[in-house]
């Protein structure tokens, strides 16, 4: 009981989550290579840009909408028991989630084409573990409260049961063409394998106690649920088996599942650039338009059947020759059967979580930077205008991704500054549901041929991050090698 | 200016001290209830048994409070009992709590009135300040036996004359 506990617990507030993978920092952030990734119609100025293996681009997030770390571990004398009641049975609601996004970038390459050059080809490869739960708010109750006292002729919500997890390695192959002076276009196909996936997104039902029609209470449970796995079974049997190859075995498996070993997907990107003026730009990105067929390595677990008892009964004179005297065994049995729990294999679809960005821009502040360094002009100019030569910009983001229970979005305003030729920093005010304080700051700093970039998020929050809601990291490196016309 | 100002604020991030042993301190006891045994008999069925008689008898098997998990965390909690009887007859209903061997534990005991206008409702208290918990954890069965404490040919001017026993259990459980 207490692993199982542990694991909740774990599951909820120590992964956290995927907040809402909202990278407003980069989005936009034009002298990143990895911006392309958020926008793959985003104005390129590079001629060829290589990410430095494994750490070209590392992203963390975790965020929670609810209780925090040091609502209930602080040391604060508190009785942990009245924690867990007053800040999160009695105030965090169904469409409260804990959600943590990570990516790690394998490699990440980009050229521009050189007969065509205002195409601007990329490629590369990275995984990414999103995980996102919602608060199960009418299970935990049942679970503290049970379903006597004030809780008889209350109805428990089985559908509060809301997950979604999975592991990913992409393979991914973008296009950018610039195509004329105010407009770049950009689209990036992708291929998924799957490491594992689980998903328990369509539950129904629910678990009631009332007075009953003959005995003083009848329990009711109306169940259809599901939990859908594709590629956990064999971790956990490797783990399971405990054999002295464990380790070795673990990174065979994972390694072919990255490799396309498991299941597989595909999906697309697709983003615009358009100069409204010379100074005001406006941009739009769909992102992760697609799903994976997870047909390996399948166990699915159902929950399906309509239950109802008021005990043991006896009608008189119609069950006088009833003389069994396994009734409570019956009883059970009964419910067993008429609530059937089953596993299967078969195999589902996962859509991946569909992501949109939007944005406008105002560019001010001549800087008076030569063309021809670092700026990309013989693909990025036009009409003696480019933004690259403003100093300043501002702007306002929109963020939006379809999560198992609707449409989350998050508004961002920005101000970026290009300090000299090497540096851009980029500060963020966004507002969603985690937080109304998410204030970030981004640097990319260009030395030579070396770019390297550092963006945090929610920086209020590190003031005590175990009482943060939101939080998120990302870094990386790049070989730059820019237009020199 | 605004990017000083940040700049300043990141140094200073920290983590106030975390007690995650508090864990161990969690309690989760909830009430569960849930109905347990309904006994129903029409007047004509106990006349027919005869006067002065044993109209019912039957052993049962119940485990729901013996199961190791269940029995272990049984804190407290009461059986209810509700008893309508609309027939013209004075009625005895025992419950008898027996163990694995068949060996009453404990006997709830039932003497009914004819024709009550209002059910007889008990409320049995167990763990603290009631009966002992270790009843039900070693209950492997129940014999409910009826009586007919009058005769074999009264009958009650109600409608649809009968004798009912509702039982149901609400129970506190430690989870955690």
């Amino acid at each position: 009981m207490r692993g199982l506990l542990i694991t909740i617990l774990v599951a909820t507030f120590g992964i956290y989550s995927t907040h809402a993978q909202n990278r407003q920092l980069l989005y936009d952030f034009n002298e990143i290579p990895q911006a392309l990734m958020l926008n793959p119609g985003m104005k390129t100025s590079q001629r060829w840009h290589v990410g430095v293996p494994v750490i070209s681009g590392l992203f963390f997030q975790a965020s929670t909408s609810g209780v925090t770390v040091n609502d209930l571990f602080a040391d604060d004398g508190v009785d942990f028991t009245t924690k867990v009641q007053e800040r999160v049975l009695d105030v965090m609601t169904r469409r409260d989630d804990f959600s943590s996004t990570s990516q790690i970038e394998g490699f990440n390459i980009g050229f521009r084409g050189r007969n065509r050059p205002d195409d601007y080809y990329s490629f590369g490869m990275y995984g990414e573990m999103d995980i996102i739960s919602y608060w199960p708010k009418d299970l935990a109750l049942l679970a503290f409260e049970g379903n006597g006292g004030s809780n008889i002729g209350r109805s428990f919500d089985l559908g509060d049961l809301k997950l979604r997890g999975e592991m990913v390695n992409v393979f991914h192959f973008g296009i950018n063409r610039k195509v004329n002076n105010t407009w770049t276009i950009g689209a990036r196909a992708k291929l998924y394998s799957s490491i594992f996936q689980f998903q328990s997104i369509k539950n129904s039902g629910s678990f009631t106690t009332v007075q009953g029609q003959d005995n003083i209470y009848r329990s009711t449970i109306v169940a259809d649920m599901q939990l859908q796995t594709s590629g956990v079974k064999g971790f956990y049997d490797i783990i399971d088996e405990d054999t002295g190859t464990t380790r070795k075995d673990l990174k065979r498996l994972f390694t072919e599942r990255v490799l396309l070993g498991g299941s597989l997907g595909l999906g697309f990107d697709a983003g615009f650039t358009h100069q409204l003026n010379p100074q005001t730009t406006v941009t739009g990105s769909i992102l992760d338009v697609g799903f994976i067929y997870n047909s390996n390595d399948v166990w699915n677990y159902t929950l399906e059947g309509t239950a109802s008892t008021e005990g043991i009964t006896v009608f008189l004179p119609e069950d006088i020759d009833d003389v069994d005297n396994d009734l409570w065994q019956d009883l059970v049995d009964e419910i067993d059967e008429a609530l059937p729990h089953g596993e299967n294999q078969s195999g589902y679809i996962s859509f991946r979580p569909i992501k949109a960005y939007g944005s406008i821009r105002y560019d001010f502040g001549e800087g008076g930077r030569n063309w021809s360094e670092n700026c990309g002009c013989a693909i990025n100019t036009g009409g003696g205008v480019n933004s690259d030569f403003y100093r300043n910009s501002v702007g306002g983001q929109l963020y939006m991704i379809k999560r198992p229970r609707g449409i989350q979005a998050a508004l961002t305003g920005f101000y970026q500054k290009r300090v000299g030729r090497g540096l851009s920093l980029k500060t963020t005010y966004t507002i969603d549901k985690y937080s109304l304080t998410n204030i970030g700051l981004g640097l990319n700093l260009q030395a030579g041929p070396v770019n390297f970039y550092v963006l945090g998020d929610n920086l209020l929050g590190y003031g005590n991050i175990a009482d943060s809601h939101y939080a998120s990291l990302q870094f990386g490196f790049n070989i730059i090698s820019w237009n020199d016309n | 200016m605004l990017f000083a100002s940040i700049l300043i604020l990141m140094p200073s991030s920290c983590m106030e001290e975390q007690d995650f042993d508090q864990f161990d301190d969690l309690s989760i006891t909830p009430t569960l209830a849930s109905g347990i045994f309904y006994l129903e008999s029409d007047e004509e069925t106990i006349n027919s048994y005869g006067g002065f008689g044993t109209f019912y008898s039957q052993t049962m098997n119940f485990d729901a409070f013996n199961e190791t998990y269940v029995a272990e965390r049984l804190l407290e909690g009461v059986i209810i009992y509700e008893i309508e009887n609309t027939t013209s007859k004075r009625l005895d209903i025992s419950i008898e709590f027996l163990d694995e061997s068949g060996n009453p534990l404990y006997m709830e005991g039932f003497t009914v009135e004819a024709n009550l206008s209002e059910p007889v409702t008990r409320e049995v208290a167990y763990g603290p300040g009631g009966l002992s918990l270790s009843i039900l954890a070693n209950t492997s069965s129940l014999r409910v036996t009826g009586r007919n404490l009058g005769d074999a040919t009264s009958t009650s001017s109600h409608p649809e004359p009968k004798i009912s026993l509702s039982s149901a259990a609400e129970f506190i459980f430690r989870l955690k």
